[in-house]
């Protein structure tokens, strides 16, 4: 049984990784996944094939599956906080999961 | 004018080290467009070796140093992390076309210092048998984090001012903080305590001392080539940037060579500290100033002050600023 939940995508400066991970925490998500990652953007090319002599400006993603109100909030939230000054993108989607209960808060 | 052709003659010289030939071969193959790699890892274990060999022996040396001789240096080098800052909001800060914001960031990045170009003045100095205090690379933390929290603290306060608002109060104790965990210092730190606590002398004389010179040359590779691909970030900030980040290392290091002559006058600071205190106070930081900077100076583009550092400011301090100090120190000394 496959029941429709978002995914919120945040790719941004691994300098941020920490505030953007509190949101999201914040706003109620149970879990989330970093990857390491690199591309093209309109603040330049980040690579992973050469050292970095500063990593902190490595790239990261976030996704985050939750539902649709939280993630809303932290697409929003993360754009409105960071994205004047950092380098970043959001998007949400929709995704198929199994066990819902693991994306559900127990307090 | 003798002494200018002996001053020129020893720079000359002195532009034939390895380091130098190591950093340059790695700009002139990244503009060849070279395949070559060097990891990441590999890159950031040589960070930890270089330093940690710089912190053991600082350590060790500061055991039967003499603690008062080490007060003016320090203090030295405290003011020349400041002035550079200074200097960049009263020149670079004014020039047309320039953000202050983005002018104190790269102002700060100069003020604070680099590991590397410190490792290549220590390897300079070794080659050309000029003999310096062990604790001096201890000054580094005394003119990086300074530097880096007048910088932050100075744009918090000028943005304010500009908005109208009162501005927030800056706390500085979390600067301070992530100034020290960097890689670098880190690692220099954590040397010296175990250079002053155990007794490293086996382990550093049979490990990180022969190493130090080959890692070295590696480093030297890897930001000749972080140097060319940084280029052209440069390119899309206003070229005042680039004509600062010629002159900033060179001015920075004349003040330190002062500063440091001073203090061999007052308390006997030997020759090779003196040039050991110009290059640390013409290098600029390019691992862990950087993220502090993004951090603290958020408005501020770090393709200005990260292109300027990279890209210019540490191969002028390289392989301009140490060739000029030591051969300075040779005619003054």
């Amino acid at each position: 049984m496959f029941y429709d939940v978002k995914k919120v995508v945040i790719i941004t400066e691994k300098l941020i990784r920490d505030g953007v991970l509190k949101i999201v925490e914040a706003a109620g998500a149970t879990g989330y996944t970093v990857h390491e990652t690199g591309g093209k953007g309109s603040r330049g090319i980040r690579s992973e094939e050469r050292p970095h002599v500063v990593e902190a400006f490595f790239n990261v993603q976030v996704d985050v599956i939750a539902t649709e109100a939280v993630a809303r909030q932290i697409a929003e939230e993360v754009a409105a906080t960071y994205f004047t000054n950092y380098s970043g993108i959001t998007y949400v989607q929709d995704v198929e999961i199994l066990r819902p209960a693991k994306f559900e808060h127990h307090t | 004018m003798e002494t200018l052709f002996a001053l020129a003659t020893k720079v000359v010289a002195q532009l034939q080290s390895a380091t130098l030939g190591f950093l340059i071969g790695g700009m002139v193959i990244a503009a060849l467009g070279t395949r070559l790699q060097i990891p990441n890892a590999i890159y950031q274990f040589i960070v930890f070796m270089l330093l940690m060999a710089i912190g053991l022996e600082g350590g060790m040396e500061i055991r039967d140093a003499n603690l008062v001789e080490m007060i003016l240096p320090a203090i030295s080098a405290v003011v020349l992390g400041l002035v550079a800052v200074l200097l960049g909001l009263v020149t670079l800060a004014r020039l047309p076309g320039i953000k202050t914001d983005d002018a104190l960031a790269t102002a700060g990045l100069f003020g604070a210092v680099s590991s590397s170009t410190l490792a290549a003045g220590m390897a300079a100095l070794d080659e050309s048998n000029v003999p310096y205090e062990g604790w001096v690379p201890a000054l580094y933390p005394f003119m990086d984090t300074p530097a880096l929290i007048l910088a932050i603290v100075l744009a918090t306060v000028l943005r304010a001012r500009a908005s109208g608002e009162a501005a927030e109060r800056v706390r500085v104790w979390p600067i301070v903080k992530e100034s020290l965990q960097g890689g670098a210092l880190t690692a220099l730190l954590l040397g010296l305590a175990l250079g002053l606590i155990t007794r490293p002398e086996a382990v550093y004389e049979s490990f990180y001392h022969p190493l130090f010179r080959g890692l070295l040359s590696v480093l030297m590779l890897v930001m000749g080539m972080e140097a060319y691909a940084r280029l052209h970030e440069l390119r899309r900030v206003a070229q005042w940037y680039a004509v600062y980040a010629l002159f900033a290392p060179l001015v920075n290091g004349f003040l330190g060579f002062g500063l440091g002559y001073l203090a061999h006058v007052a308390t006997g600071f030997s020759p090779g500290g003196v040039v050991l205190l110009a290059v640390i106070a013409s290098s600029n930081s390019d691992i862990s100033g950087p993220p502090t900077l993004r951090a603290g100076i958020p408005t501020a583009n770090p393709s200005a002050f990260i292109g300027a550092s990279t890209s210019i400011g540490t191969p002028v301090a390289i392989a301009l600023g140490i060739p000029l100090f030591i051969g300075l120190a040779e005619v003054v000394f």
